[in-house]
């Protein structure tokens, strides 16, 4: 399973794809199960650069029977930092925050497709 | 004929025509001006002059400045290669050439020229430019006028801050 | 201090005005994102995993009220509420928008401030001593030199795209607190026999992927010589540092391959050509030397009695003191050093409301002069000794007063991957469990002086090559892992710390902290420091406990 992340250009928030559009919440986003489907709505993204910086596509796992990205970082995206729990996404909380918080198991710290680090 | 963006002495910008051909090493020589690499100009570089052209010299960064200071006086260009516009060694190359051999001829900006450059170029004496964002001879000149002041010497006339607090 | 004049604050304020132009370029389309990327981040602009981050320069690490007050406020407004010092002494903002960027420029500009060439392979912000002016040690008031490097540098029309980032340091004293053996160029001032000012000049020194302590190529270069020499060396690395391979395009690669002879050489064959045309007048830096020289200090008796009974009275007092104040040149004052290492807190970090309350204390009893440290805290380097029982009450009241300066809870940190988009694994919480570890003051005194830096990865912002103890993050198959460094310091006796052995997983760092430093205590002989112990075991008792504890 995978989502499509990317972030804004105007305020740099994480957002993602959800059917054509950005959203804020990770538990708002697609999930694709057709690799194909992903790649198509990358493409779609990629053709965006004055909305959004960077598309990529993230891995998911399974946890607490609900989705989460695979990997560390893409964790800490999705939610906020590990220092400042009531700041970035998690102050929300709820039930797809905390599937995120107890996402637990082989992370992978870099978890996007294709990774190229960024400045 | 193309265009360039030229800079005056009164450090105007202005639409030049360009009467150079720039001539690949894998190229046949067409009649008129030329500008070719370094090491055709070493081969070829004296029959050329013999016919008349004016011949300038594309350097790569690479390239040493200090391995033209013989032919300068012969050569109407020096074209500065910036293959990206992160590669800031033209710059140096640029001013060598007007406060080291005191050059006087073209010193032109050509491959990946963008306006943002554009101050830092004309501060080092380049005073012809092949823009690759298609700037106008109006975004040049905003661009280098955009700063009132500068803290250091270089190879224009700008008088650097410590100068001008004398005289204020 | 250093005052703007109308060309410094012009500049500033038309350097404003470029951004916010750039900015409307982007936003239109008219820029790519990779040709917006270099533009933004000469001004200091990143884009971190949650937000852009907003890098401020601290020329020096020097700074007043207002501008402090000035950081409070764009913290409140455009920020949470809070902002980070850096180990380079600047500041960051982890949570702006770019469609605040040039608003916020425009507010650093009205108050003599920019984020100019924080980042981006240029001249970065100069790191100077955060004593200059105050401590006794100098032989010359570093912050002079700083200045007049700040402003040659700035949009310097030569040296604005170097093959890779470009970091100067200059200290004036034997204690070298700005770690400039391990910068690309490090200006240590002397003296001569004559008695005529100059400067040891270290070249090729740097952290990151291939750490080096730098080689001096000048043992005395005449003070009014530096620019002239300054553009030596930087000509010669922007014509011949590396540019295929940007983990090769630091200066010290250059040096190391040349050896530091040759390139000793090379620059003195250029110095040679530019000569004396490319040095600034004196007539600039006496304008500049007058800044800082305004200074006035009152005639006081070396010991104040205020003091001392307050101390009396007050262990907490008297505990502060004994950590966070500094012998200061002039009888009856102090150099007060604010820890922004409360244990449990993010090394580094001040609210809005606490840069408010320093901002008041340096206007009401410091001479209106606050410093940056390359360690993450905070200087007040003018305190009269009658005015420390009030300051230390202050600080208390706004969670400032932690009496840890230089002991073990007074960690460098990296953002790390709760922000950092080149991390690979967290370097906060790490800090923070460590000092949990050693949050009982009576022991961290007893342990006395011990320096940890965490770099969430090998670019190494936290400079853990030269902690005493250095943690650097590693990805090890999807987990954070913890490579340990021992040995290592930044200051005149500067090493780059050897690998202690098999990177630790996360959970296990703070113990084998503690593991470390029980060996240290056993170990060590009367008067050493940590660092004095590791140097004379070797790492074996170290390594021994440490990987026995792990099976």
């Amino acid at each position: 399973m995978k989502a499509l992340t990317a972030n804004r250009l105007i305020d740099g928030d994480v957002v993602f794809w959800k059917a054509g559009k950005w959203v804020e919440r990770f538990g708002d986003a697609d999930l694709f199960d057709d690799p194909g489907a992903a790649e198509a709505a990358e493409g779609q993204a990629k053709s965006q650069p004055t909305v959004v910086i960077d598309p990529y596509l993230i891995d998911l796992m399974e946890s607490d029977g609900l989705w989460a990205p695979l990997s560390y970082r893409e964790r800490i995206r999705a939610l906020g930092p590990t220092n400042h729990p009531s700041h970035g996404k998690q102050a929300e909380g709820g039930e797809v925050i905390e599937a995120l918080l107890h996402a637990d198991g082989a992370a992978r710290s870099s978890g996007r497709v294709n990774l190229i680090k960024r400045k | 004929m193309p265009t360039l963006i030229r800079r005056q002495d009164d450090d105007q910008f202005i639409l030049g025509d360009d009467p150079f051909t720039a001539v690949a090493d894998d190229e046949g020589l067409p009649p008129g001006d030329v500008i070719i690499s370094f090491a055709r100009f070493q081969a070829e570089g004296d029959r050329l002059l013999a016919e008349g052209r004016a011949v300038g010299v594309r350097l790569e960064p690479a390239e040493e400045v200090e391995a033209l200071a013989y032919d300068l006086p012969r050569i109407a260009v020096v074209a500065l290669a910036f293959p990206k516009y992160r590669d800031g060694r033209a710059y140096t190359a640029a001013r060598l050439l007007r406060q080291r051999f005191a050059y006087a001829g073209e010193v032109r900006a050509v491959g990946e020229v963008l306006r943002e450059q554009a101050g830092f170029m004309v501060r080092c004496g380049f005073d012809a430019f092949a823009p690759a964002d298609g700037a106008s001879p109006q975004d040049w000149a905003h661009a280098v006028h955009r700063h009132r002041h500068v803290y250091q010497r270089a190879a224009d006339l700008r008088t650097p801050a410590y100068v001008e607090r004398e005289g204020g | 201090m250093y005052q703007y004049d109308a060309v410094d604050q012009e500049f500033v304020a038309d350097r404003a005005r470029e951004f916010r132009e750039q900015v409307a370029r982007r936003l239109s389309g008219e820029l790519s994102e990779d040709q917006f990327k270099t533009l933004r981040l000469m001004n200091g602009l990143y884009l971190q995993l949650h937000a852009y981050m907003l890098r401020i320069a601290i020329p020096y690490g020097s700074l007043n009220a207002r501008q402090m007050r000035r950081l409070a406020h764009i913290g409140r407004t455009y920020d949470r509420g809070y902002g980070h010092f850096t180990t380079r002494q600047n500041l960051q903002f982890h949570w702006i928008k770019l469609r605040d960027a040039p608003d916020i420029l425009d507010q650093l500009a009205e108050v003599d401030m920019h984020a100019i060439q924080t980042s981006g392979n240029c001249i970065r912000n100069v790191t100077s001593d955060p004593y200059a002016g105050a401590t006794a040690e100098e032989l010359d008031d570093p912050r002079v030199w700083s200045e007049a490097i700040r402003q040659w540098s700035s949009l310097h029309p030569e040296f604005s795209f170097l093959p890779r980032k470009f970091k100067i340091a200059i200290t004036a004293a034997p204690n070298d607190r700005t770690a400039a053996k391990v910068h690309d160029i490090g200006l240590m001032i002397r003296r001569g026999r004559d008695g005529q000012l100059g400067f040891e000049v270290i070249v090729g020194g740097g952290l990151g992927r291939t750490p080096y302590v730098g080689p001096t190529i000048a043992e005395f270069l005449p003070a009014n010589r530096l620019f002239s020499y300054l553009e030596a060396i930087l000509r010669v690395y922007n014509r011949h540092g590396r540019r295929d391979n940007i983990y090769k395009a630091r200066i010290k690669i250059l040096v190391a391959a040349l050896g530091a002879e040759e390139f000793a050489r090379q620059v003195a064959e250029e110095w040679a050509k530019i000569g004396p045309e490319g040095d600034l007048p004196d007539t600039e830096l006496a304008r500049i030397r007058g800044a800082f020289a305004t200074t006035v200090f009152e005639a006081l008796p070396a010991t104040s009695e205020v003091f001392e009974t307050a101390k009396a009275a007050d262990p907490a007092l008297a505990r502060f003191a004994r950590n966070n104040l500094r012998p200061h040149k002039k009888p009856g004052y102090t150099i007060v050093e604010v820890s922004l290492k409360t244990i449990g807190d993010t090394p580094g970090d001040a609210t809005s409301d606490q840069m408010d309350v320093i901002a008041d204390l340096a206007e009401r009893y410091g001479q209106d002069d606050i410093r940056v440290t390359h360690e993450q805290n905070l200087v007040l380097p003018h305190v009269r000794l009658d005015d420390v029982p009030e300051v230390f009450a202050q600080l208390q009241a706004t969670g400032l007063a932690s009496a840890n300066v230089n002991l073990i809870s007074d960690i460098i940190a990296c953002p790390g991957l709760d922000y950092c988009a080149l991390a690979n694994a967290r370097a906060i919480p790490v800090a923070q469990q460590i000092a949990q570890t050693f949050a009982d003051p009576d022991r961290a005194e007893a342990i006395g002086e011990l320096k940890i830096k965490i770099s969430g990865c090998i670019n190494a912002c936290g400079h853990h090559h030269v902690g005493h103890i250095g943690i650097l993050g590693v990805d090890k198959k999807g987990e954070e892992f913890y490579q340990l460094t021992l040995g290592g310091s930044g200051a005149e006796d500067a090493a780059v710390g050897k690998m202690l052995g098999p990177a630790l997983p996360y959970d296990k760092v703070a113990a084998a902290i503690d593991t470390l430093v029980e060996v240290y205590l056993r170990e060590r002989h009367e008067g050493e420091r940590f660092l004095d112990t590791y140097r004379r075991t070797g790492v074996e008792p170290f390594k021994e406990a440490v990987y026995a504890d792990a099976h």
